[in-house]
């Protein structure tokens, strides 16, 4: 839940970026540090293996200046893809306000985004929120994929039941920035819209 | 709403007490700093020596650090770790946990007894849980704070800072 602090008049959200092993979740973080200006980012962090895979968690504080006179401060969070980390996820995952949901565009990813898409509805009912009234973006990742793994984006929203949860959905290429922005701004709206 | 979805706003003269009571908990022990976290890993407040440039990374990993021993907790079947300690060479870490929600997080060096920050933290907690007590009770409307107009605003910076 979002932390609202009337006396230095701050308030600060929490989104996290989800989904399988090498979905780009990291990527997404990358190039949201390297592109806005200097006095809106803090450092981005990683705790990383040696193989450059996430550990434990990425943290970029994003500071949006003042709103209507409060400091608004977005701290994104990516969690460890692998399947192996899973109580990692639950560890992030506390406290979120949002969640991107990064998928995997590659045909033969599509049981792993299942997967851990259902992983993530059960985090967050452990949670105690409602999964169908929380806050979540999808990303579909790697657009730039070659036609012969590339999978449809029907046959994504077919699998991941977008059509049926009314989630925004926005199709994307992290390493070249397509359609990053376009996710943040999504999850940002609808975490304000929460708030 | 969702209770779970709501924001917890915590007032100025709620600050304050909270502000009083680390001040107090710095003073007592001699520690050199000590902070109030949300278990999301957002700084509700911190007091000691000087300008720490970064609490803000600081307090996203002592959050997940916390988070991430309780899930070990869980898989001891064991309820909770009320509170954890870590020991370096110069400074040392205490962590407390308040009511599953807030983290309290003390740093003091060899000069300090850990006996001492246990007593005073316990202390501490149960007083800054009164203070969580009573920011859960108060239903301020969102929009009394914030003004109708925020989110509109908000959607603007967003998309203003956010472009691709």
């Amino acid at each position: 839940m979002a932390l609202i602090n009337v006396a230095a008049r701050e308030i600060h959200c929490k989104i996290v970026y989800y989904g399988p092993g090498m979905c780009g979740k990291t990527t997404n973080l990358q190039y949201i540090h390297s592109q806005v200006p200097k006095d809106v980012k803090g450092d981005l962090l990683s705790i990383a293996t040696e193989t450059e895979r996430t550990l434990f968690f990425d943290f970029l504080p994003l500071d949006l200046g003042k709103v209507r006179g409060f400091q608004t401060r977005f701290h994104l969070y990516t969690v460890p893809g692998q399947v192996l980390y899973e109580r990692t996820r639950v560890a992030v995952l506390n406290g979120a306000d949002g969640v991107v949901f990064v998928a995997d565009s590659n045909k033969a990813k599509m049981q792993e985004n299942v997967n851990s898409l259902k992983e993530l509805a059960q985090n967050i009912t452990r949670q105690n929120k409602r999964f169908a009234e929380f806050p979540i973006v999808l990303q579909y990742n790697k657009r730039d994929l070659p036609r012969e793994v590339l999978a449809p984006v029907p046959t994504m929203d077919h699998f991941l039941g977008v059509t049926r949860m009314n989630w925004p959905r926005i199709e994307a290429v992290a390493t070249t920035g397509t359609g990053v922005f376009e996710t943040l701004r999504a999850i940002s709206r609808a975490v304000i819209s929460k708030l | 709403m969702d209770p779970q979805l709501t924001s917890i706003i915590v007032p100025s003269e709620e600050i304050a007490h909270i502000e009083e009571c680390l001040s107090r908990l710095v003073d007592d022990t001699g520690s050199d700093y000590a902070l109030l976290l949300d278990k999301s890993g957002q700084v509700i407040s911190s007091k000691g020596d000087g300008d720490r440039q970064d609490i803000t990374a600081l307090g996203a990993l002592i959050a997940g650090v916390f988070a991430s021993t309780r899930e070990v907790a869980k898989l001891l079947r064991e309820r909770d770790f009320r509170a954890s300690f870590q020991q370096g060479v110069r400074e040392n870490i205490f962590i407390a946990l308040i009511e599953e929600q807030w983290i309290l997080c003390i740093i003091f060096n060899k000069g300090t007894h850990i006996g001492l920050v246990k007593v005073l933290t316990k202390k501490a907690t149960d007083e800054l849980a009164s203070v969580l007590e009573r920011v859960r009770q108060q239903h301020k409307a969102r929009d009394e704070v914030l003004g109708s107009s925020f989110r509109t605003s908000m959607e603007d910076t967003i998309d203003l800072l956010f472009r691709d």
